[in-house]
């Protein structure tokens, strides 16, 4: 975007605000697509996480089951040690959902946030000569997770 | 043994209800979405069936609606166990047929405790 000698005080203000407007335009546009990138990073250290606590948790598991098929010989036959070992496994199992909802939540808000910079590009930029291609679609519905902690959820009988 | 058909997408989901059913002395058969639990459905019988809402291919509230078509799944129990927990899904599921609605993350107790209720 130019001026021109010809231009008028009123019409170069009217410029340099263009200009403004675009590069302030880009950098939220930046921003947007970082914040999505960086979501993108903490869904592949949450899935990770959760592959590693749930391979320790199977083999935790397996043991305890051994533990439980061993004590069968033993006298006197006491086989509670182990029983309540797995009962304090089990109890993870309500927190160990955690990936699932987390992936949820980051799904929705990676597909928000790139729908505002697709549409940031073709509402500032979008003409004949930017190309700015297909804006992604914003999500159609609120954010399905709406839990903030991992206590269990409600249970309705119909 | 009863026989449940776990549905769900995420695997960490699905491995989280496999290890309370069995440990529950559940016989779990697993499918990935809503599409693959159709297809398992047409090949076995199942007593119970348990399904996550938000799926690729085809969600819980379709499958729902597609077992309830068959005359062998008229009146299985299906619960559905999601993290929507806004009272329209709710209704869409119960017009569809659902059993019974559940907000993740589950409790295995609470879970064994709903499924022994509802199971013939």
């Amino acid at each position: 975007m130019r001026t021109h000698d010809t231009d008028t005080p009123s019409e170069v203000v009217a410029t340099i605000h263009t200009c403004m407007t675009l590069v302030a335009a880009a950098e939220l546009q930046d921003n947007l697509i970082v914040a999505g990138n960086d979501l993108e990073r903490l869904q592949g250290l949450l899935d990770d996480a959760s592959q590693s606590l749930l391979t320790h948790f199977h083999g935790a598991r397996q043991h305890m089951n051994q533990a439980l098929r061993d004590t069968e010989t033993l006298t006197p036959f006491d086989d509670s040690p182990v029983r309540e070992a797995l009962q304090t496994l089990g109890g993870a199992i309500t927190s160990l959902q955690f990936q699932d909802m987390a992936t949820q939540l980051i799904s929705h808000t990676k597909q928000r946030l790139r729908n505002w910079a697709d549409r940031l590009a073709y509402d500032t930029l979008g003409d004949e000569e930017n190309d700015i291609g297909v804006i992604d679609d914003a999500p159609l519905r609120p954010n399905p997770v709406t839990q903030d902690g991992m206590d269990a959820g409600s249970i309705e009988l119909f | 043994m009863h026989s449940i058909l776990a549905v769900d997408d995420s695997i960490s989901m699905r491995q989280m209800v496999i290890f309370t059913l069995e440990s529950a002395g559940f016989n779990v058969v697993e499918a990935v979405d809503g599409q693959d639990a159709l297809d398992k459905a047409r090949k076995f019988d199942f007593d119970l069936v348990l399904t996550d809402q938000n799926m690729p291919r085809l969600d819980g509230i379709g499958l729902t609606k597609q077992l309830r078509d068959n005359p062998k799944f008229k009146d299985t129990p299906i619960l559905i166990l999601t993290t929507e927990s806004g009272d329209a899904m709710k209704q869409a599921g119960r017009a569809a047929g659902a059993t019974g609605w559940m907000v993740k993350p589950f409790d295995p107790a609470k879970l064994i405790e709903v499924i022994n209720k509802v199971i013939r």
